[in-house]
């Protein structure tokens, strides 16, 4: 019960981060796939506004070789499907990243839509059907296979179609910005900062963010974030009370052992170890087993419509070592206080024990 | 051999044990010197102290006042969990063997407080259960061996570290008369061979007779 209490937790653990980690990941590729260096968007809002007008401002920044308005949003398609939705204008360098499989790009100002592959898989569509957005009926001009999960579960119409769903007429989400090649002599890093600066300047209010940082640190992401740890904390935290229950009651029953240990002259420090090793290999087990649990989760995760357009799932060794390290840790936290408690036991009243 | 006129090896001062808040008085001023390679046994009623008496003089308890020296340095100054493992053997009345361990890695558990390594603690255990006649019984749990049997591996842990003080609680008391008689050869020849010193608490007075030296002790008190 001990073990299947920690692995769970662990298990849990494993899933949740892991699915936020996967969510950060396929943000990272989405940048990098379509080749944005920077995003520009407000400082604080999880709903960035910025005026359509500013496009031609952040076009005359010198370092700027392009710029994307777009606007994206989660949208519920049907009760069971999720999808990014993103609203792109028809000749965006961002189709770049898109690999058509049927059809092929909207065109502004009519009611087209682009689906992932696995969205319209999720929604069995296909090119000339029609999909009801929020009451507008558009019909679908092209399936593209996207380079990530992201894309591959998006549904992408023209900035103005999606101005009018969002009511966000005038307004984008944010510019996605393709900088100018370095000039010779200047290093990369040197480059991107600068270039934020300068976009800054010539945005005052605006945040121009690496593409990398806006991956690992937009709010969604975060959010994600801070909802799988603060799961899987609470899922660890029952897990080590099981731990420390077990080992606990594991002292008791041995009381009488660890008097015999003390009596032929065990150490209250050797003692806490045996105990505290044994805490160790119970929380180390119940990681291991629990990474299969979590990994399970996972594959499941990437079944079920509602998630599978969000995330790919995959976990990395440093993700596996950190759900070792934690069982590990966890294992020595909940055997710490039955550590404590047995070695100080009196070897005459261990003896004594029945 | 004794050697009356060197130091005392164990010697207890004015040794006083009380529990449940002094109500209960276990010794009351116990005087006893012990020199190396003494063989005695201690013996009483049941409640006389005896037992307290042996526990306080292997370090396994405190005294509420008084002190119990070893080579004329009080024990707490050696420190307990020292002096247990590298000067002490213990053999107690119901064998206190780890059940889940084999013999011979019962016997091996002393070792481990002193850092022997491990091709010398399977060394010596083996060793030792084959001087207790138990060299066929070495991979058995403690459950498949008889109580005698268990005694002996008992004897063979207490000898693991080499100690120079063998103290036993009652070593027979669980045994039939053979094996009573087994076991007390085998502890009598231990002492005389190592030149041990073996102190003994019984309440059989066969046993008690025996031995070169017999301490009474009564409501908390030596007696004779």
């Amino acid at each position: 019960m001990t073990l299947c209490g920690i692995s769970l937790a662990i298990g849990a653990f494993v899933a949740l981060v892991g699915f936020s980690r996967s969510f950060e990941g396929e943000w990272m590729r989405l940048y990098s796939s379509s080749g944005t260096d920077i995003a520009v968007v407000e400082k604080n809002f999880l709903n960035s506004q910025i005026n359509e007008s500013l496009y031609g401002k952040l076009l005359a920044v010198p370092v700027v070789e392009q710029a994307a308005p777009m606007i994206f949003n989660l949208m519920d398609l049907t009760p069971e499907v999720n999808a990014i939705a993103f609203g792109w204008l028809d000749d965006t360098y961002e189709f770049n990243s898109l690999t058509f499989e049927s059809g092929g790009r909207f065109h502004n100002n009519k009611p087209e839509v682009i689906l992932g592959s696995l969205l319209a898989k999720n929604l069995n569509k296909k090119v000339g059907d029609t999909l009801t957005l929020q009451g507008s009926n558009f019909t679908v001009v092209g399936i593209f296979h996207g380079g990530t999960a992201l894309e591959a579960g998006a549904v992408i119409l023209p900035l103005d179609q999606m101005q009018l769903l969002t009511s966000m007429q005038g307004k984008v989400s944010g510019y996605h910005v393709r900088l100018r090649p370095a000039p010779p002599g200047e290093s990369p890093d040197l480059y991107l900062k600068r270039s934020q600066a300068a976009i800054e300047a010539a945005l005052p209010g605006l945040n121009a963010q690496l593409a990398s940082d806006r991956a690992s640190n937009n709010q969604f992401v975060d959010l994600a974030h801070a909802v799988a740890w603060g799961t899987s904390a609470i899922a660890l935290a029952m897990g080590i009370l099981g731990i420390a229950n077990t080992m606990a009651m594991s002292v008791f029953e041995r009381t009488r052992e660890i008097g015999i240990l003390r009596a032929i002259g065990w150490k209250a420090g050797r003692v806490m170890l045996l105990i505290e090793v044994e805490a160790a290999v119970l929380g180390i087990a119940g990681g291991i087993l629990g990474i299969g649990v979590g990994w399970g989760a996972l594959q499941l995760l990437s079944y079920v419509p509602k998630t599978n357009v969000l995330v790919h799932t995959s976990l990395t060794p440093a993700h596996l070592l950190q759900s070792l390290v934690i069982s590990l840790l966890s294992g020595l936290l909940a055997g710490a206080y039955p550590a404590w408690r047995g070695s100080h036991l009196s070897p005459v009243e261990a003896l004594r024990h029945d | 051999m004794t050697e009356k006129h060197a130091a005392p090896q164990l010697e207890v001062r004015n040794l006083r044990k009380s529990y449940d808040d002094g109500r209960i008085e276990a010794l009351r001023g116990v005087d006893l010197s012990i020199h190396a390679g003494e063989y005695i046994a201690i013996s009483g009623a049941s409640g006389s102290g005896k037992s307290t008496l042996l526990q306080l003089l292997g370090g396994l308890d405190v005294p509420t006042s008084g002190q119990v020296l070893f080579e004329g340095q009080p024990l707490n100054k050696i420190g307990l969990d020292d002096y247990r493992a590298t000067q002490l053997g213990f053999i107690f009345q119901a064998f206190h063997l780890i059940p889940t361990l084999k013999a011979i890695e019962n016997v091996q558990v002393p070792m481990l407080a002193t850092g022997a390594d491990a091709s010398t603690r399977a060394t010596r255990a083996e060793a030792l259960l084959v001087e207790m006649g138990l060299q066929h019984r070495l991979n058995q749990f403690p459950n498949e061996l008889s109580a005698g049997e268990r005694q002996r591996v008992a004897i063979a842990r207490a000898l693991a570290n080499n100690p120079s003080v063998l103290l036993a609680d009652e070593p027979t008391g669980n045994l039939d008369s053979v094996n009573s008689a087994h076991v007390m050869d085998l502890l009598r020849g231990i002492q005389k061979d190592r030149g041990m010193t073996l102190v003994i608490v019984t309440h059989e007075n066969d046993i008690a007779h025996a031995a070169p030296r017999h301490i009474r002790i009564r409501d908390g008190k030596i007696e004779s």
